[in-house]
């Protein structure tokens, strides 16, 4: 039941080991924040409001600017944001550069703060499936639902705790 | 709470100065069980929920049990739910709570690699002893002396929810009935009183509870899950050991 380890790992040595760790189990966080930077450009969510405000309807859209230079495809030079379109997690813009008539970069924005944040680029999180193990494995502690002190005396942790004492 | 406790230190310290670090934790730990057992005819929780004792005379840790419990039940489309039995009974946010704070409380005494676990769910942080990660295994839902997964943290909780034990005893509270679906949800995070209450949660909700569950890694809660008829689950960020 209480038990304590005297062990060889000097307290020094463990609060920098802990430092390491703690990175360690943060990266869950990071993906949602880092990885929408660059790749939802092209993306999936980039579609839907490029086909709402398509990337000719530069030229469309803004016939009082007419004396600006026009290519053959028709689109002006420059760069131009499509209308935000919304969806129940926020907006999403994309933005598109024109030049010499072409298309030469789209990008989409879309809403980083918040529960946006984490709730827009991983939202094709899933667990995944995988074969259920039964291993005999070298472990510290089990965790396992454990209601009583009667389920204790028969559980795994209860072994492992004999075994140390 | 009816369960019980291991702890492990794994410091270089003397032997005396570790007895009173776990002392101190198991008085802590009986002080939270006379407060808040739901067994105990005169604990504060049970006075409370009979109506004898006002809200503003409670004290500080009920008021923070119960707002935390207000808070996971919306957290959780109220799924975790103190009032699921119809009496109140936050046992299932008190326990990783008290093991929160027992584990916070050690390390302000200055343990930095130490493991408390709490009927199964485990509070650790640091090394293990012989160096490295404290490994964790996850209790196989049909074989007890088996686990389906091992862990490997330094820091961090580990909470497990399981119908394998008391049978029908976790209640859907949407329908009243007994929970279905899923056999086995361990979650882990940073919380061990979060991560007991989304484990207990997504039992609760059965098999949706396995996409729930995957929203909640954006969050730092990793999940591994095995359904009724045996399949098994993971997060991609799930700390298993190789």
């Amino acid at each position: 039941m209480r038990r304590s380890t005297a062990a060889a790992v000097g307290t020094l040595t463990g609060a920098a080991l802990i430092i390491g760790v703690r990175l360690s189990v943060t990266p869950p966080e990071a993906p949602a924040v880092a990885a929408p930077v660059g790749n939802l450009a092209g993306a999936t969510p980039a579609p839907k409001p490029s086909s709402k405000k398509p990337a000719a309807s530069g030229s469309k859209e803004k016939p009082a600017e007419k004396e600006q230079e026009k290519s053959k495809s028709g689109l002006k030079d420059g760069v131009f944001k499509g209308n935000a379109a919304a969806n129940p997690y926020g907006k999403i813009q994309v933005t598109i550069k024109v030049e010499g008539g072409e298309i030469t970069d789209a990008a989409a924005s879309y809403p980083t703060a918040n529960d946006s944040a984490t709730i827009n680029p991983p939202a094709i999180a899933a667990l995944k499936e995988s074969t259920l193990q039964a291993q005999n494995a070298d472990v510290s502690a089990v965790s396992g639902a454990t209601y009583t002190s009667e389920s204790y005396v028969k559980s795994l942790q209860a072994a492992l705790d004999a075994a140390k004492a | 709470m009816g369960t019980t406790v291991s702890i492990e230190l794994g410091e270089d310290r003397p032997e005396a100065e570790l007895g009173r670090l776990i002392t101190e934790v198991c008085d802590w730990l009986h002080e939270v069980d006379a407060r808040f057992s739901t067994y105990k005819a005169d604990s504060e929780v049970s006075r409370f929920g009979r109506g004898e004792l006002r809200i503003e005379d409670a004290s500080a840790d009920l008021r923070h049990v119960l707002e935390a419990c207000a808070d996971l039940w919306r957290d959780t489309d109220g799924y975790f739910d103190a009032y699921a039995g119809g009496a109140l009974d936050p046992s299932g946010y008190v326990k990783g709570w008290s093991v929160e704070v027992a584990a916070a409380r050690l390390l302000a005494a200055g343990s930095h690699d130490h493991y408390i676990n709490a009927g199964g769910d485990i509070r650790m942080r640091g090394n293990h002893p012989d160096g490295g990660p404290w490994r964790v295994g996850i209790r196989h839902p049909w074989e007890a002396d088996k686990v389906s997964w091992v862990l490997a943290l330094h820091d961090g909780a580990v909470a497990t929810s399981g119908t394998y034990e008391r049978g029908d005893h976790v209640v859907n509270p949407r329908t009243g009935r007994p929970a279905q679906g899923l056999r086995s949800v361990t979650v882990v995070g940073p919380d061990l009183s979060i991560a007991d209450a989304y484990a207990t949660a997504a039992l609760a909700m059965g098999e949706a509870g396995i996409a729930w569950l995957a929203k909640r890694a954006a969050d730092g809660y990793d999940s591994a899950v095995v359904t009724d008829d045996g399949r098994a689950f993971s997060s991609a960020n799930l700390p298993a050991a190789v």
